[in-house]
């Protein structure tokens, strides 16, 4: 018995984080999601695999990709082809209800409906699976999903196709909230999880694992990316990761000893870039660590992005020879010793918490508010601690400024 | 911070001038164009640096050409420092030294010297007059409230700057209303991108919609291409049916002919009649051909006509023919006994010529009588023998008695030629006998002839006398003479009782010397005469044989020549001969007789079942067979052409056709069909041509890319305005942030700053206002009967003093931290006379807490004030 076991595909969907790609990077980039799920449909016939799972998130519904669903369908036929079953459960970006969906997926296809149901496949060696899942019917499921598991089938094999986060006991759980504990208890052979884009073993044996994405699509899903090619051996199933992305995300550091101008700061990424060259194309943000702030100009050219445009346009030979596309370079360096602008920190601290309010950052934010995509990032948790910091930083920034000023 | 002294080398008007200052109050009196302004400004340039060649009037460059600059000598925590400044890059070149300790300092420590007081701080708070009082108004609230904030906290000046430098950044970045701040303009974009991806995105439905139709299309298609398959064979059956029309009718006519029936004058029957005909054919020619053979062969074997009977009845004559040898051996027995029947006549009539006696044969001997006979012949013999030994041993002894004798005597021998005589005579003796007329005489004549040669020879020669010793030889010849004698006695005797037998048995006239070969001859005629019985006999039967045998040749030869057995053996042998030969040969005559007789066989009974097979058909002859046949033949063709006909239809095509009332009916059907077809192939065409569409349109929906760049152009976007938004609230944050640690900073001090200069003011108006109140937005003062004003309410002077009070109350307020002297150029030009006075009054009670430079054209300053410092300008 054999089968891989997949999640988030997220096909068609942009990568996020970037401002500027050159076309052929962008096409790539565009390319990428149906590449490396590409990867896991031709595994699954190279292979000869029993079935293949994918344990939700295959494209945005939201999005309405001609391009995902086009894709799915001719990988699809290839499996039906191959005479391979594909079992989806959708999650919480496929979920179930699309009015446009008018055509079914090839017969080899099954897609688990909203409440738990059981798939029972008999394989080509004879042996059983009862596959059991669900799909998300719309975004959010706030209900923990696994007691509608039935216990383990009088199959050879029972495996679980989830695709939910861990149960936190708060108020955010609603992406199908489960415990491992739960999962156990229902003794299957494997549970097929899916929606966490970080691959991730809950679980040893039986495994209960997030396949991950296969193909990392910001900066946060760096690292190798893939699917799970799981054989039965010696009456358990062991998974076996491979990966499949086609386009890498990278963010290094490099320290810097002296505090460079720009220039010098372009030399050092390239002398990094020739340094570590990449297997895969790999979107690379770099954070340079600076023993003293850049000049504010410098600073002021680096933050605009403007330098690294230019610096973009003209390494591109060095970018390509080391198979990176650097698509950030931020600066660290050392808070400057500020000679005191004479204020005390109390009254720094005092206004901070005048500042740093949530109405007050409400208040601010006003009408862009109304901006969804940007209501979304701004109500976001960890966006106000963001600012805040950026803040200090800037305040920091400036003091390094006025203390040059007095130099000056 | 204390001025001690101004050293000015070039700086506008002035050129090496030094003024000497004290700490409290110092008074500069001079009228206008005096050099106040340039005074004031000497010191802000001197600390701050000059300012720009860009404001050259404000640089206050010497009108003489003098050294551009100057020195300030001041004192700072108990030290004493000396700066100097002459025209440079970057604000001039400043030189500091500690002169307490008599120290060259760096020349940026200067801005440590006097932070936080800078040039904007300076200018705005400390050095006042009437031009910096009157912004008051020009300036907006919040500019107003800034100031105060300015004068209110240390250093805030450096951030209220900063902070509107942020809010200015944070401006082009976005503004709610704006239209090209960067934010505004990205929103503007994602709306735009948003809109052409919902656009884009309206392909989805298309898609789903496409996707759908291509798969009713496809089916539609199977359909229809199901339809075109089932609707072409029905076009082509009537196509085939419409062309086989002329056929069915073929058949049709074909089917009016009455069925009857053929058995017996099959196809099999006509071979089978053939195949007899044949027989009787190859049979009569096998017949023909073989007695044409034979014939040729006779002619060329030339062959008897006997022959020729004999092959006719040669099962009669074979046998005879083996029975030839049999038969020849008969006859030649027949012959042999013939002869030897003869022989035996002539033996026994030789025997009875030679021995009988009157025609009467001797008897034979008894056995006794043999046994006597044979005694004295025996006795005779040896008589006889006796006397011839006698004979010879006379003879010898008579040669030795002659070879005694001399030669002559020897060569003489008249006794031997006497011998020859008498040999001689018994030869004529003998001959003549055998001319006697009797056998009997005959042999007596013989004997007697031999008797005589016998007597000449052998009793003469016994008589010839010996040799010398023929004396003894004498003697023993008379001896042995008498010997001889006595012989012939003995012989004498038993001749006569041989003589005796004989004439007992007839045989008297036999000599005895005869004797046994007449009783072998007695015997052998006795047996003679058996076996001429037997033979004739034999020879009876031996003849009846070959009598018969002819008779049976001549019955079954006639032509055969019988007059012979020899010549008809020799026929016969012949017959046999010529057969042998001719069946040694390869064209063997009988072979060829006996294939004839198999041919004629044959022919016969091939005849016969010809015969047999017609008449089981009712038939009289072959002709009438192959007449009917012909009949039967053709309808038969007729039959299978139909069948052809119907199968080259189809059993099918065939019954459909048996339903189809007329061509024009069919033809009208197949066009119909035909139409039907081409209608559906139409349909068949316009939905591929469909589907081409589709696909092309599905392939290009999928490949367009435009929903992902647009999705990814979004992302990007999305990723700039967060980044956009994020700087921008940052730059407000930062903003706000400094604004809220201003008004926290300057809090502590505001009261005590807002207190003072309440009394300041009060003193100022002469208690007319008893209040100020500062808000973070607001400031408003309240009068003496409680009623409160706010700033624009203000007169200009009294605006004017409310500045100078405030201004006046940080001066003293922040005076431990910020020791900067207050130069004062002709601040109070608005102010009536009183307050003016007020004014120096309340300048007078500062001074002691911080350093007064006021510079005045205003002579009347020294009735009020206490002048321990005066210095007339214009000096």
């Amino acid at each position: 018995m054999k089968f891989i076991h997949a999640a988030d595909l997220h096909l068609d969907s942009p990568f996020l984080g970037l401002r500027h790609l050159p076309a052929s990077l962008l096409a790539q980039v565009r390319q990428s999601t149906f590449d490396a799920a590409t990867v896991i449909f031709d595994r699954a016939i190279d292979e000869h695999v029993d079935f293949v799972l994918l344990a939700g998130d295959l494209f945005d519904r939201a999005e309405q990709s001609v391009a995902a669903q086009a894709y799915l369908f001719q990988q699809f036929t290839r499996l039906q082809d191959a005479q391979i079953p594909v079992l989806i459960s959708f999650g919480n970006h496929d979920y179930l209800a699309d009015q446009h969906q008018t055509v079914a997926y090839p017969d080899n296809v099954t897609v688990f409906g909203a409440e738990v149901s059981t798939q029972t496949l008999t394989l080509a060696s004879g042996e059983t699976v009862a596959v059991s899942g669900f799909s998300y019917p719309q975004r959010w499921v706030a209900t923990d999903q696994t007691p509608g598991f039935p216990e383990h089938a009088a199959t050879d094999w029972h495996i679980g196709l989830l695709h939910g986060a861990v149960s936190t006991g708060g108020a955010a759980d609603h992406y199908a909230p489960f415990t491992v504990a739960e999962l156990l208890a229902k003794r299957y052979d494997y549970w097929a999880l899916g929606h966490i884009h970080q691959r991730q073993l809950l679980n040893e044996q039986p495994p209960i694992l997030y396949a991950g994405n296969p193909q990392g699509r910001a900066i946060t899903e760096a690292g190798d990316r893939g699917a799970y090619l799981v054989t039965s051996e010696a009456g358990q199933l062991v998974p076996h990761f491979f990966k499949t992305a086609v386009i890498g995300w990278a963010a290094p550091n490099l320290t810097v000893t002296t505090t460079p101008t720009l220039t010098d700061l372009g030399q050092q990424v390239v002398a990094w870039l020739a340094a570590n060259p990449a297997g895969l194309p790999t979107l690379t943000a770099l954070t340079v660590h600076l023993p003293q702030p850049l000049s504010g100009a410098d600073a002021a050219q680096l933050a605009s992005g403007d330098w690294l445009a230019l610096w973009q346009r003209t390494q591109q030979r060095a970018m390509r020879a080391a198979n990176r596309y650097v698509i950030a370079v931020k600066v660290v360096a050392a808070p400057a010793t500020v000679a005191a602008p004479q204020l005390d920190a109390q009254y720094w601290e005092a206004g901070a918490a005048s500042t740093f309010t949530a109405a007050n950052l409400q208040d601010l934010f006003g009408k862009l508010a109304q901006e969804s995509v940007l209501a979304d990032w701004f109500t976001r948790p960890q966006t106000a601690s963001d600012l805040e910091t950026a803040a200090q930083q800037k305040l920091a920034e400036l003091m390094g400024e006025e203390a040059h000023d007095h130099e000056a | 911070m204390k001025l001690k002294r101004l050293t000015i080398y070039g700086f506008g008007k002035f050129h090496d001038r030094t003024f000497q200052l004290n700490s409290s109050l110092n008074v500069l009196l001079g009228p206008n164009e005096a050099g106040k302004s340039t005074l004031t400004q000497f010191i802000s340039a001197i600390f701050f640096g000059f300012p720009t060649k860009k404001h050259l009037e404000l640089r206050y460059e010497p009108l003489d050409g003098s050294r551009f600059g100057g020195e300030i000598a001041f004192s700072l925590a108990g030290t004493d420092y000396l700066v100097s400044r002459v025209d440079g890059p970057r604000g001039g070149k400043v030189t500091l030294r500690n002169t307490t300790l008599d120290l060259a300092l760096p020349a940026a420590t200067l801005t440590h010297l006097l932070a936080p007081v800078d040039a904007q701080l300076f200018q705005h708070v400390y050095a006042i007059n009437e031009p910096q009082l009157g912004t008051v108004f020009t300036a907006s609230k919040q500019e107003l409230v800034d100031r105060l904030r300015h004068v209110g906290a240390v250093g805030s000046d450096f951030w209220l700057q900063q902070a509107q430098q942020l809010d200015r950044t944070a401006d082009t970045l976005y503004k709610p209303q704006g239209r090209k701040p960067t934010l505004n303009q990205l929103l503007l974009e994602h709306r735009e991108v948003t809109t052409k991806l919902n656009k884009a995105n309206a392909s989805y439905a298309s898609y789903w919609e496409l996707l759908q139709q291509q798969q009713q299309r496809q089916r539609q298609q199977a359909d229809l291409q199901r339809q075109l398959v089932v609707q072409r064979r029905i076009a082509s059956q009537y196509d085939q049916q419409l062309a086989l029309w002329p056929v069915y009718q073929q058949w049709q006519a074909l089917a009016t002919e009455p069925a009857q029936s053929n058995t017996g004058f099959q196809q099999a029957d006509a071979t089978m009649l053939e195949r007899l005909t044949n027989q009787v054919k190859a049979a009569t020619a096998t017949q023909q051909a073989d007695q044409t053979q034979l014939k040729s062969l006779q002619t060329q074997q030339q062959l008897s006509p006997l022959f020729q009977d004999y092959l006719l009845v040669t099962a009669q004559v074979d046998p005879l023919l083996a029975r030839l040898p049999d038969i020849t051996i008969a006859d030649r027995e027949r012959q042999r006994l013939a002869g030897e029947r003869d022989g035996l006549q002539q033996q026994t009539q030789v025997l009875e010529q030679q021995y009988a006696t009157n025609g009467q044969m001797p008897r034979t001997f008894s056995l006794a009588t043999t046994q006597q006979v044979r005694q004295l012949t025996a006795n005779l013999q040896l008589a006889t023998q006796k006397r011839r030994r006698l004979q010879q041993q006379l003879n010898q002894l008579n040669e030795q008695y002659r070879q005694q004798q001399p030669t002559r005597q020897r060569q003489k021998n008249p006794l031997a030629d006497k011998q020859i005589g008498w040999l001689a005579a018994g030869l004529i003796v003998l001959v003549g006998a055998m001319f006697l007329p009797s056998t009997f005489f005959k042999l007596v004549g013989a004997l007697l002839g031999v008797a005589v040669g016998y007597y000449g020879v052998f009793i003469v020669d016994s008589s010839t006398p010996a040799s010398r010793q023929q004396q003894s030889l004498e003697d023993d010849i008379r001896d042995v003479q008498a010997q001889l004698r006595e012989g012939g006695r003995t012989i004498e005797q038993l001749t006569s009782q041989l003589d005796d037998i004989g004439d007992a048995h007839g045989m008297g006239a036999l000599p005895v010397e005869q004797w046994t070969a007449a009783q072998e001859a007695i015997v052998t005629w006795e047996r003679l005469t058996q076996r001429l019985e037997a033979a004739a006999a034999q020879l009876a039967t031996a003849e009846q044989t070959v009598k018969q045998f002819t008779a049976a040749v001549q019955a079954a030869l006639p032509a055969v020549d019988a007059t012979s057995l020899a010549t008809l053996t020799a026929q016969l042998k012949d017959l046999q001969a010529t057969q042998q030969r001719l069946q040694s040969q390869e064209s063997d005559v009988t072979a060829i007789a006996a294939r004839l007789k198999r041919d004629q066989a044959a022919v016969d009974q091939s005849q016969q079942a010809v015969t047999t097979f017609l008449q089981t058909r009712n038939l009289r002859s072959t002709a009438a067979f192959y007449q009917r046949y012909q009949r039967v033949q053709e309808q038969g063709s007729r039959a299978s052409q139909r069948t052809a006909l119907a199968q080259q239809m189809g059993e099918t095509q065939l019954a459909q056709l048996k339903r189809v009332t007329s061509r024009s009916a069919l033809a009208q059907k197949t066009t119909a069909a035909t139409s039907k077809v081409t209608a559906l192939q139409e349909q068949l065409d316009t939905v591929t041509t469909q589907l081409a569409t589709g696909a092309g349109q599905l392939a290009h929906l999928t490949a367009s890319g435009t929903q992902s760049t647009l999705r990814q152009k979004l992302a990007n976007l999305e990723t700039q305005m967060q980044a956009v938004t994020q700087e921008w609230l940052v730059n407000r944050l930062v903003s706000q942030w400094i604004a809220a640690t201003l008004a926290a900073a300057s809090g502590d001090r505001l009261p005590q700053i807002v207190k003072t200069a309440s009394q300041f003011y009060g003193k100022l108006t002469e208690n007319r206002y008893t209040e100020i109140e500062l808000t973070p937005t607001t400031l408003r003062v309240r009068r003496t009967d409680g009623a409160w004003r706010s700033v624009g309410q203000l007169s200009r002077g009294t605006a004017e003093q409310l500045d100078f009070a405030v201004k006046l109350a940080f001066a003293v307020v922040m005076a431990q931290r910020v020791a900067m002297p207050v130069v004062i150029d002709d601040g109070f030009v608005n102010f009536d006379a009183q307050r003016r006075q007020a004014a120096y009054r309340l300048l007078a009670t500062i001074s002691t807490d911080v350093q007064v430079i006021l510079l005045t054209a205003d002579s009347l300053v020294t009735e009020t004030l206490p002048t321990e410092n005066l210095i007339r300008l214009t000096d």
